[in-house]
Formats: structure tokens, C-alpha cells, sequence
């Protein structure tokens, strides 16, 4: 079978014998001797991994964890590591000498993370404010540094933005990405279209699913699992495609948050924050809305929202195509409706109607990178001052993400009031009846989400446009 | 020369070119991984190796009966070797014997081919254990009929001990008021962002092994390690690569160290191990668990008469180097005030949780906490100024030497040799428009949103002795080297080190080698911690650069035929003043007294008197502690809805005596600052009822990222120090030390509608929410 094939800081690798599930840290590390790129966690939280490719068929250099990513994910991309940014001995590159300008690095062992997060700023071609920084850096943890130095390296170096010098290194961007891959007993499926992506799910029911692999990626990286057969998603085009019509978008289930970013904060703003605040960049580089749903954590941020904006699943198996809407897509705690020869192909979401408003909310201790302790999503309709209609769920509250029924009955048909917002609330402790874990208690989440229905009051009367801060 | 110069540290770092532990390969090189105990604690009834011998590619499976054979006793030495009055069985053991006393502990040892094996295998050894029930809660297991941490214990309590001075039953029946607290300093620790790690390997051609391990002490694990194996000095060289931070948590020799270190010996081959995260969490050392009844008199006008208490400190399972953590809380709570009267009683008492030693702060951010939550509740109760009680009690600068009238963990007297106080708290106000800060306040109230302002003092002991030693050296071939045992981790110290050896040679910092962490390289020295490598190393660079210097001088003289106070030596080169085209470069210099065998040393030359080689070694040691000081204003915002802190402004006014390179001490303090934000709003290492830790990653142990933190308005005072030549204090720690208090204070103080009060670190939004909503339902 075929090799996997890429580009590594401008040289062309072949691999033909590496596990395809080995992680692409440790690719770097020990088979390919570049160990400027270093573990600090090896479950992408601490970023100390961050290297930045441009995908196969894609043309952004984006910044990625690779303690998360697996070789096979390298097939036909342009991977770029700490190395490969200066000629040895030669001069230090824009970012790197603004660090030691500004004092950015003390111990090291976080630098390089840094350096790749801070070049993919720099060639993203975003206008550099204090709050675009930051939201590159997320994903970067530093003990020693207190990030402030860092943080002034890149106001100075990606206040410019960068040449693209990637792809003109070389033209790996026509290197083909092979469709199956094998070595050492281990199969590796990379299919180009549904219909041989269906084909491989039938005849592999119990292989993993593997699209960005932000969760997936702990069996490889952490649990150090080797399956036997692996089937990845983010090389069928139509899995990766986000329409959109005038009632609706359909964002394909392999399509990344990156991607689908755009679209969902034009039309629902306070998603579009939602999203920015899952994991960090290089999370959202690769992880896809398909993954969040398909893992089912009653924590995962996309789902409340989707089904207060009433989305619809469509799946697919070998008997063809099923829609089915979102909350009744998740059964119980980890188990939905998915069955063993079936994938995930898009979720459709509906626009805004008339009279339509939505907001979420993610309450969780840090403001980014943080797993929600709650997540409340509303989308209200008001005429005339009167609630027509409302769809309510919260994630953090019960073992699947789920609407809040009596919420919902007591706001419609209510005249709009902060007194109307209030007994709605009271209507919670009905609805949901969530759990103490370390993150949170069950009578914090109670209250906190009762709040929250207070602040969707505040907020949409404009008395309190403060952004809602991670707890 | 002494100014923000580019650290010389940083181009191999930012090129992905640092060399560390981890960055380590060695041919036919073993890997460990160690099997850990999931019990916080049990028996062992037995260890079976077989299924995990059985993975090909596992080489081997060691116990501590195993390792018997290469070791010279079966639980680590006391580090330090000094804690009077400890019993001798509280130390670690290298691989458990027949008991487990905490989550994590390493019970058995994998070798493998590779580290993926080693874990397989690891995965693979049965331990048939036998659940006790395990002492949880410090407090609790202080009960008589609470279960022991060990089973070779009959009580928890390890220690108790009372620290003070003056009358304190006096003070408190002739006070005007006697304002009590009770507090909770969160366990939590160090983390730095790379975790532990040893490589050992045994030379092929001498008697000799190496011992590469990511530690802030290198010559101390040495003599650890030689009297574990049984070798000598020379049989053993230790060397810390490029270290990615310690902050305590490398402030110790590990077992871990001692086992990869005994099986390199025992199998003659290169044997590595490197954590992985869980790991950290699990078996790196923390911080503490301290819980603090405090009370204070003070007369009617808030002056204080005396400070009176009790804390209780948890230590975890094992002690592996006294009680230096629980000691430092205890003799820094009077911290920068007159406090005429003290009385602590301390309790020391082991669960079965890892152990702990001082982290970054070392005691001292917990006493700060104590004191300054004491001075907020005097404020309030006595409806005065936060900052005007502080402005009464502090000590002021007329009153220096300020001698304590408490004694060092050294026995000697504790003294403030330098600083203003009342200047620096009075910068730190200004800069935060403290006075304006009520109107502000009151018309963020008025928008429905709450905002506080908050304030903390701080000192903190720095450049603790008892010496450190430094050699520095010119090579024949010109290159300037010091020699030196403090540690690289971040702390730019290379850079300083360089610097200060450079300003004494006339050569830049960048021109100066500087060879640190390696055993082979100098014979004695302590390591980094206690904020203390540029007062320590620093001074002793400087000596043995200034003794370089006169030496390159007098030889200079003699060659170019002159008098020594016409030289002078800038830019590599000893010059004539009065005929600047007579130059020797330094490399010349040191050529010039290498020797030429037969001959007398500087042969061309009449004068004898010249000394072989350009070099020399010089100890420094410290009176006592160099204290810094620094005063902290927080600003806040808090969400009543969620709990949310946000932080808003944070000044700072620190006064770490003479700067060596401003740039890389504002980047300490502002890397302090962000540890101490860390404790106060994030960190929470949190185990459920059994002892089992449940944040053992960086997803639910939660360290401030970029976007949590702020700019620190950095202020620098510069009281020399009167202790040392170069007149410096450390600055390390200084950041963390009154950064909780002055957050704690910052949320109080906004919550003030709620009467929400701050008695825990850290502060939870889910406390915070508790306590605003308890209070709304009445007074909203
Ligand atoms: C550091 C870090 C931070 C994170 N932060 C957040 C956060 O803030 N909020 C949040 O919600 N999540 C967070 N996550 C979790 C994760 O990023 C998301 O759940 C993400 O959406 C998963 O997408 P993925 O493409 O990476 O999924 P993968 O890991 O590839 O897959 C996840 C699951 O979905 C299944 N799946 C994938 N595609 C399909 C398909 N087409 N059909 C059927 N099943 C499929 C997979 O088999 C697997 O079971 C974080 C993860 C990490 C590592
Ligand atoms: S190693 Fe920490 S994010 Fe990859
Ligand atoms: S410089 Fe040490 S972790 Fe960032």
C-alpha cells in the first residue's frame, strides 16, 4: 500500500513503515530527530507541541497540536516545526527575535509552542489587537513568564503580517493524499468520498471514526491505544462542505470549527464567541462540530446551541441517508441514535426568523480553554413584547445536552419582563437535576443557570452588554 | 554594562536547539516506567512480574528487593540531612516495600526498548494490594481514632512546634480589640511546563556513571546518589541539562532518580525516564494545605499589639527534607509590620497524599495571605482604611536594621538589612489612584457592576546561605568561562551571571561561557531556590572575577612593561593607557602564564612573582537572608452572576535592592505575579474522600493562560543591600508572595454589598456565588 507523504519543514518524507497511529509529536521527536518541538502535557492543553501546517488541499497555514495529531493525519500537508523557521546558525525569524527582544522566553521549554502559535498569527492576516493575541495564545501555557513579555513580542512581530514562504518553499500541495495506508498490522482509511468512506464503515463497524481527533486523539496520544483500523474523515469533500441557503446552513460533519466559524458568527454572534472560546486556535484548527456531536459529552459546548436552534442531523449508512433532529440524536449518557454502520454526514442549522433572537452561554473557570461547567443556549421569539416561542437547552446539566421543557412552557406566551425571565428560571430546579463533580456542584449549576436567564433578560434589553465572562 | 542585555541563554532556546532532559537519545538505551500505586492506601500482598515479562521487548521488571542488591539502604537519606528532633523513618522509600502510603507511588520499575513498551508492561504487573483506609483530611487525621497515614505510625501529628517571642497574653488583655480569622491555603503546586526526568549512563571505559536529570540542585542529588549506591564523588557525575522550570518541584532527589540511577549501575546500560503529565500531578511534589486560626490585638487606634495562633499543616505521606515549609510560613507572618508580640503553635501532620516541599513563595505567600486578611478584617471592624492600618503598622525606614526577634531556621537572628516600606506602599497607592478608587467604585455600583480594589505587603527572605561557590577562568584560547553550581531554569541567571563576570573582565556578557549544573565543573554548591542565585552565586562570580581581573592586570604589566594601574581591560584586551597601541588579548594573557615545562613561568620577563593560569575560585557566604519587599494594589471585577474574577490593574512596587538586568527582573516578578493569580483564582489540586486526586491534568488543574492574566504596572525601589557587594536581593518569588492576599482583599472588597467574605485560596466562583446569593435573598 501506499506511503504517507508530506513535506517536513520544506523536504519531502515518505513513510511507508510508521504506525499511522503514532502521534506526530512523537513522529517529530524520535523518528525524524526534531525535538524543538516538545511534550508538556501530550493531551493538547500546554500547546508546548503547537507546530503549524497547511492541510492537504487547504491554504492556510494553520498552528496544531501535535501531541493530537497522528502521522496518517500528515498525508499530503506542508508541516512546518520550530526548526524549519531559520537556517541553522542563520538569522532568527521575525517572532523568534522579538521574543528575545522583549524578553519573552525564560526557561524555554515553552518557547517553541509559542514561536509557531505566534507565526501562524502572524501569517493569518488578521489586524492585531490585544484580544486577537490572546486568542492565539490560548492554547499556550507558560509557568515561568507570566505571558506579558510574550504578549508584547506579538504586538512588535505580527502586527506585520507575514509572507506565506511555506508554500513557495516547495509544492508538496500536489503531493496526492492516499487513500489507505498499512504498516505494522495496522490499517489506516483515508476515503475521498462518502460513498468509500460508508464502504469502510461497513466493513469496519468497530473502528474509530476519526475526524480531528481532538478527542479521539487522547487513545492515541495518552492511552497510547493502537487499533487495529483506524477510518478517517477530513478527506471527503462533502464532509467538509458548509452550504448555505436562505433558511439554513448544512456544515458538513468534518468541516472544522475554524472553517465553519465565519458563517455561524455572521448570522448567531454569541455562537460565534461560543466558539471561539472552545479549546484554543490549534483545537479549532482540526476539531470539527461532527466530532462534538459524534463524542456526545454532556459537556460539549456545540450541542445546546444546536438544539435551540432546533438543528437536524442527517446520517448516513449503506441504506442511504435519515435526518433526525438534534436532541433526539443523544439517548443517554455517551449513547446516541448513531448506528454501527452509519456516520454523521452534516448538521443543518436554521437561520434566524423573524422575531427570533438567540444567545449562549459558556460558564467555565478560565474564559478560554476550559471545559464548560454549564452551557445555556436560548432562542426566543418576541412579538409585540410577548414570547411566541422559546427553545432552551443547557449542557452541564444532565448526562446528555437537553432542553429545559418547563423553562420553555413558562416563558411562551409570556409578556417579556424580567419578572416573566424570573419565573421561567424558577422552572430549572424542575428540569434539570445535574451532579457535583469537581468543576462544579450540582447547586452552582442550578443557580448559575437560573442566573443566566436573568442575564439573557439584561442583556437583550441592552442594560448589560458586558460580555458574559467565563465564571 | 549592568543593564537589560539580551539574555544570552535565548537563541539555542528559540531556534527549538535547547538541549533538555528529554532531548536526550543514547544508543541501547533502556526506557522506565514505573507502576504506581492507585491506592492512596494499602498492603502489598505480593508483586507478579510475569505477564509484563512476557511483552516482547520488555527487558525488565525491578523491585525494591531488586534494586537491594545495588543500593545501599531502601528509603532516601533526609535531604539536607538536617531537621532536629524528626523521627528517621519518615523518608520516601526508593520503590514502596510493603506499603502504599499515597496515589502515584511508585511501586515497581518497567524496562523496556522503548517507553511505549515500558508502559505495556508497566500496565501488565499485577500488585495484589490490600485497601486501608487512608488519612484524607490533615485536620481529621489528627483525631485519635483517625486511620494512619502509615502503618508504622501511631499518630499522624509529626511534629508540633511554637514560634514567637514577647507577651502575647498581655498584648491581648490590654488590646482594644481582638479580631479572629480562620483560614485555608490550598494545597496546589509547582508545574512547570516541562516535567521530571533522569538519564543514566554508565561509562564504558571507567568505573564512572553520568547522571543527566532535570533538577535545581545537581550537587545535592550527587551526595544522595553516592550514598544510596554506595560509590564515590568521582564515580558519579551529575548534570542538569537546559531545565524547564522548577519552582520547587526539582528541589529534591526523587526516588525516581535514585532507581534510574541504580539500574544503569545494576544492567550496564543507558536507562531513561521521563514523566508524563499524570505523572507530575501525581508524584512531583506540592505545596501544602495549611489552616491558619488566627487572632490579632490592637490597641483603638489599629496599631498592633500582638498576633496569636495556631496552623496546621499537611505534609503529605513522607518528609523528604524536613519542615523547611511549614517553618517559613511560621517566621514570615509578621512579614513588613511592628508586631510587638507572636505565638504560633504548628502541627505537622501526615495523610496519605504526596508529599510536600516549598514551592515557589516557600511558605511565605501563606503567611502573607494570614496576615493580610487579619489587617483587612482590622480595617473593617475598626471602620478605618485598608491601607491607613497598614500605614501605621509597617516598619519604616529609619527603623532599619530591623531585627526581628525571631531566629532563622539557621539559628541566626532574622534581620530586614534594607528598604522603605511605607515609601513603597505609598508608590503603589499612587500608582493605582487608590484614593480615587471609591468614586470609581461607586459609580461602577451604580451601572451594576462590582468592582474592588484590594492591597498586600509582602517580604520575602532571599539569597539563603549558607554559601555558593564560583570559578571563573580565561582559557588559552581567550574564552572567559564561570564555573558555577547555581541552576539555570529560567531565571536568566547564566545571563547575570555572565554580566556581572563581564562587567569585572571588560568583555560583554555574550563573550562569557557559562557552565552551570554539572558536578564535573566545580566542586561544591547548593543549587537554585530560595530566590538566591544572584545574591549568592552572583557575589561569588563577582569575587572570583575581580581576583581574574587583578591577576590578567599584574601579568599584562609585566609583558607590556609597565606599572598594573596603567592597565586597564576592555573589549578582550589588557591595554596601556599611555600607549594604546600595545594591547595583549586575553587568550595571550593566559598563554603567557601556561607554562612551558623547564622554564620559569613568564620567561621573557625578569619578574617572578607571576602566578600559573588565569583563574579563580571564590566562595561566597551570606550573613543571613537579603529580604525583599513589595507592595501589591489588585483591581477586580466580579460577575455576581457566574462568580467570575476578572482582574482589572494590578501594580506593583517591588524592592529587590540593586538590579542586576531590569528586564529579566521585571520578567520574574511578573512571572511571580501570574503563579500567585494561579493560586488564588485557579488551582485547585482537588482529591475526593479516599485520597484519590481527581485534577490530574492540565484540563481541571487549571494554570492562568494569556488571556487570564494582566500587565503587571511594574515599579522598581532599589535599597541596596547592605549583605552582599553587589547590593542585590532576590526577586524569584517576590511576585507570588502578596499577590492571593491582595486578590482576596480586591474581591472582598467588591462584594462588599454581599458581605461576601475571602477565607480560602483559592477563591471559587461557585463559593463566590454561594455566598452572594445567601446574602442577596435577604438584602438584595
Ligand atoms: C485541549 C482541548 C480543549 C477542548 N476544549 C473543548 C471545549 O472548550 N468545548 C468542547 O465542547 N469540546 C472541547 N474539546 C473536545 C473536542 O475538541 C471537541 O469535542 C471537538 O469538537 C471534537 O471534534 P474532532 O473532530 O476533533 O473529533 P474526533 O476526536 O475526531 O472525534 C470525536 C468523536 O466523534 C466521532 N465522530 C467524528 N466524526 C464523526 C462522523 N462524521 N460521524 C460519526 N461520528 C464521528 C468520533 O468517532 C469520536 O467518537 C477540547 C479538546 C481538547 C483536547
Ligand atoms: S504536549 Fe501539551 S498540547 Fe501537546
Ligand atoms: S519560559 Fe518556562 S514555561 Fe515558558
Amino acid at each position: 500500500m501506499a506511503a504517507i507523504s508530506f513535506t517536513l519543514n520544506g523536504e519531502l518524507r515518505q513513510e511507508s513503515s510508521v504506525s499511522p497511529t503514532m502521534t506526530a509529536l512523537d513522529f517529530l521527536r524520535e523518528n525524524a530527530g526534531l525535538t524543538g518541538t516538545k511534550e508538556g502535557c501530550a493531551e493538547g492543553d500546554c500547546g508546548a507541541c503547537t507546530i503549524v501546517m497547511v492541510r492537504n488541499g487547504a491554504d492556510r497555514l494553520e498552528a496544531v497540536m501535535a501531541c493530537l495529531l497522528v502521522v496518517g493525519q500528515l498525508d499530503g500537508a506542508q508541516v512546518v516545526t520550530v526548526e524549519g523557521l531559520t537556517e541553522r546558525g542563520g538569522e532568527l525569524e521575525s517572532v523568534q527575535q522579538a521574543i528575545v527582544t522583549q524578553d519573552g522566553t525564560q526557561c524555554g521549554f515553552c518557547t517553541p509552542g509559542f514561536v509557531m502559535a505566534l507565526y501562524a498569527l502572524r501569517h493569518s492576516g488578521e489586524t492585531v489587537t490585544d484580544e486577537v493575541i490572546h486568542d492565539a495564545l490560548a492554547g499556550n501555557l507558560c509557568r515561568c513568564t507570566g505571558y506579558r513579555s510574550i504578549v508584547d513580542a506579538a504586538r512588535t512581530a505580527c502586527s506585520v503580517s507575514g509572507k506565506d514562504n511555506i508554500n513557495s518553499r516547495d509544492d508538496s500541495n500536489t503531493l496526492p493524499a492516499s487513500d489507505a495506508y498499512e504498516a505494522g498490522g495496522q490499517l489506516y482509511f483515508a476515503p475521498k468520498t462518502i460513498d468509500a468512506l460508508i464502504a469502510r464503515r461497513v466493513e469496519y463497524p468497530d473502528a474509530p471514526l476519526l475526524s480531528g481527533g481532538t478527542d479521539l486523539g487522547l487513545l492515541f496520544s495518552k492511552e497510547r491505544q493502537k487499533f487495529p483500523v483506524t477510518i478517517y474523515t477530513q478527506n471527503v469533500d462533502e464532509l467538509r462542505r458548509i452550504e448555505e441557503d436562505d433558511t439554513s446552513f448544512t456544515i458538513g460533519a468534518a468541516a472544522t470549527y475554524t472553517e465553519a466559524l465565519p458563517y455561524i458568527e455572521a448570522e448567531y454572534a454569541s455562537f460565534g464567541v461560543l466558539i471561539r472560546r472552545i479549546g484554543s486556535r490549534q483545537i479549532r484548527n482540526v476539531g470539527t462540530i461532527g466530532g462534538n456531536i459524534g463524542n456526545a459529552s454532556p459537556i460539549g459546548d456545540t450541542p445546546p446551541c444546536l438544539i435551540a436552534l432546533d438543528s437536524v442531523l442527517t446520517l448516513r449508512g449503506p441504506n442511504g441517508a435519515r435526518e433526525i433532529s438534534l436532541e433526539d440524536f443523544f439517548l443517554d449518557y455517551r449513547k446516541t441514535d448513531l448506528a454501527k454502520d452509519e456516520i454523521i454526514e452534516n448538521v443543518r442549522v436554521p437561520k434566524l426568523g423573524n422575531g427570533q433572537i438567540f444567545r449562549t452561554y459558556k460558564i467555565s473557570k478560565r474564559y478560554d480553554q476550559d471545559i464548560s461547567s454549564v452551557i445555556g443556549a436560548f432562542r426566543l421569539t418576541l412579538e409585540n413584547g410577548v414570547v411566541t416561542a422559546a427553545r432552551i437547552a443547557f449542557g452541564g446539566m444532565a448526562a446528555v445536552p437537553k432542553r429545559a421543557i418547563g423553562c420553555e412552557a413558562a416563558l411562551t406566551g409570556a409578556v417579556w419582563s424580567e419578572d416573566a425571565v424570573r419565573q421561567a428560571a424558577a422552572a430549572i430546579e424542575e428540569d434539570f437535576s445535574p451532579i457535583d463533580d469537581h468543576r462544579a456542584s450540582a447547586a452552582y449549576r442550578l443557580r448559575v443557570a437560573a442566573n443566566l436567564f436573568v442575564r439573557l433578560y439584561r442583556d437583550l434589553e441592552g442594560a448589560d452588554d458586558v460580555e458574559v465572562m467565563a465564571l | 554594562m549592568m543593564d537589560s542585555v539580551p539574555r544570552i541563554e535565548d537563541p539555542a532556546l528559540l531556534r527549538g536547539q535547547g538541549r533538555f532532559l528529554d532531548d536526550i537519545q543514547l544508543p541501547d538505551m533502556l526506557h522506565v516506567a514505573f507502576v504506581r500505586s492507585p491506592h492512596a492506601h494499602a498492603v502489598i500482598r505480593g508483586i507478579d512480574k510475569q505477564a509484563a515479562l512476557e511483552v516482547p521487548g520488555v527487558h525488565t521488571v525491578l523491585t525494591l528487593a531488586d534494586l537491594s542488591e545495588v543500593l545501599t539502604g531502601e528509603r532516601l537519606p533526609l535531604g539536607f540531612g538536617k531537621a532536629a528532633g524528626l523521627p528517621a523513618d519518615i523518608t520516601p522509600f526508593v520503590l514502596c516495600k510493603d506499603e502504599v502510603c499515597f496515589v502515584g507511588e511508585a511501586v515497581a520499575a518497567v524496562l523496556a526498548d522503548d517507553r511505549y513498551i515500558a508502559e505495556d508492561g508497566a500496565g501488565l504487573v499485577v500488585v495484589d494490594y490490600d485497601p486501608l483506609p487512608a488519612a484524607v483530611d490533615c485536620r481529621d487525621a489528627m483525631a485519635d481514632d483517625a486511620p494512619v497515614a502509615r502503618q508504622a505510625n501511631t499518630t499522624n501529628l509529626l511534629a508540633t512546634f511554637d514560634v514567637g517571642y514577647g507577651d502575647c497574653s498581655d498584648a491581648f488583655h490590654r488590646a482594644d480589640h481582638v479580631i479572629a480569622v480562620a483560614l485555608k491555603h490550598h494545597r496546589g503546586g509547582a508545574h512547570p511546563i516541562e516535567g521530571r526526568g533522569a538519564v543514566a549512563q554508565p561509562s564504558p571505559i571507567e568505573d564512572r556513571l553520568t547522571l543527566w536529570t532535570s533538577t535545581q540542585m545537581a550537587h545535592e542529588v550527587r551526595a544522595l546518589v553516592v550514598k544510596m549506591l554506595g560509590c564515590d564523588e568521582a564515580q558519579l557525575r551529575v548534570v542538569a541539562p537546559d531545565v524547564g522550570g522548577g519552582f520547587g518541584a526539582k528541589f529534591l532527589t526523587y526516588p525516581e532518580e535514585i532507581v534510574v540511577a541504580a539500574a544503569a549501575r545494576m544492567l550496564a546500560r543507558p536507562v531513561k525516564w521521563v514523566e508524563d503529565r499524570r505523572e507530575h500531578f501525581l508524584s512531583a511534589i506540592q505545596n501544602r494545605d495549611q489552616y491558619w486560626n488566627l487572632e490579632i490585638a490592637v490597641d483603638h487606634r489599629a496599631r498592633i499589639l500582638g498576633v496569636r495562633g495556631e496552623m496546621i499543616h499537611d505534609q503529605g505521606a513522607y518528609t523528604p527534607q524536613g519542615l523547611n515549609l511549614p517553618q517559613n510560613s511560621a517566621l514570615s507572618v509578621t512579614g513588613p509590620y511592628v508586631v510587638p508580640s507572636y505565638q504560633l503553635n504548628v502541627s505537622v501532620v501526615e495523610t496519605n497524599k504526596v508529599y510536600t516541599i516549598p514551592v515557589r513563595g516557600a511558605g511565605y505567600p501563606e503567611a502573607a495571605f494570614a496576615m493580610e486578611r487579619l489587617l483587612d478584617k482590622v480595617a473593617r471592624e475598626l471602620g478605618l482604611d485598608r491601607a491607613e492600618v497598614r500605614r501605621r503598622n509597617l516598619i519604616t525606614a529609619d527603623q532599619m536594621p530591623y531585627e526581628l526577634h525571631l531566629k532563622a531556621r539557621s539559628g541566626s537572628p532574622m534581620l530586614y538589612d534594607s528598604g522603605d516600606f511605607l515609601e513603597c506602599q505609598a508608590q503603589a497607592l499612587a500608582a493605582a489612584d487608590y484614593d480615587s478608587f471609591p468614586t470609581r467604585q461607586d459609580a461602577a455600583r451604580a451601572d451594576g457592576r462590582y468592582i474592588g480594589i484590594g492591597i498586600a505587603n509582602g517580604v520575602k527572605g532571599t539569597g539563603r546561605g549558607p554559601f555558593e561557590s564560583a570559578i571563573v577562568r580565561i582559557g588559552r584560547s581567550g574564552q572567559v568561562f564561570v564555573h558555577t553550581a547555581a541552576m539555570p531554569m529560567g531565571q536568566g541567571i547564566a545571563t547575570a551571571l555572565a554580566q556581572i563576570c563581564g562587567e569585572s573582565l571588560g568583555i560583554d556578557a555574550a563573550a562569557v561561557r557559562v557552565i552551570a549544573g554539572d558536578t564535573d565543573a566545580i566542586s561544591m554548591g547548593l543549587g537554585g531556590f530560595a530566590s538566591r542565585q544572584t545574591v549568592t552565586a552572583g557575589s561569588a562570580v563577582h569575587l572570583a572575577a575581580e581576583a581574574v581581573r587583578d591577576q590578567a592586570i599584574d601579568i599584562a604589566a609585566m609583558l607590556l612593561k609597565t606599572t598594573p594601574d596603567t592597565i586597564v581591560l576592555k573589549d578582550g584586551r589588557a591595554w596601556d593607557r599611555d600607549r594604546p597601541e600595545q594591547t595583549l588579548t586575553l587568550g595571550e594573557l593566559a598563554e603567557a602564564v601556561a607554562g612551558v615545562p623547564g622554564y620559569s613561568l613568564i620567561s621573557h620577563t625578569t619578574t617572578s612573582d607571576a602566578k600559573p593560569g588565569l583563574e579563580a575560585t571564590r566562595i561566597f557566604m551570606p550573613e543571613s537572608l537579603a529580604y525583599c519587599n513589595g507592595c501589591h494594589v489588585a483591581e477586580v471585577a466580579v460577575d455576581i452572576d457566574t462568580g467570575a474574577v476578572t482582574l482589572l490593574r494590578y501594580v506593583v512596587v517591588n524592592d529587590s535592592g540593586r538590579l542586576i538586568n531590569p528586564m529579566i527582573a521585571n520578567g520574574q516578578l511578573q512571572g511571580g505575579v501570574v503563579h500567585g493569580i494561579g493560586n488564588a483564582l485557579f488551582e485547585k489540586m482537588a482529591f475526593d474522600k479516599n485520597g484519590q486526586p481527581v485534577t490530574t491534568t492540565f484540563a481541571e488543574y487549571l494554570l492562568p493562560t494569556a488571556t487570564e492574566v494582566i500587565d503587571c504596572e511594574i515599579i522598581n525601589m532599589q535599597s541596596p543591600s547592605t549583605l552582599n557587594p553587589l547590593g542585590v536581593k532576590g526577586i524569584g518569588e517576590a511576585g507570588c508572595v502578596p499577590a492571593a492576599a491582595a486578590i482576596a482583599s480586591a474581591v472582598e472588597d467588591a462584594l462588599t454589598p454581599f458581605a461576601v467574605r475571602i477565607d480560602e485560596i483559592p477563591i471559587t466562583p461557585e463559593r463566590l456565588v454561594e455566598h452572594i446569593h445567601t446574602q442577596s435573598s435577604t438584602s438584595r
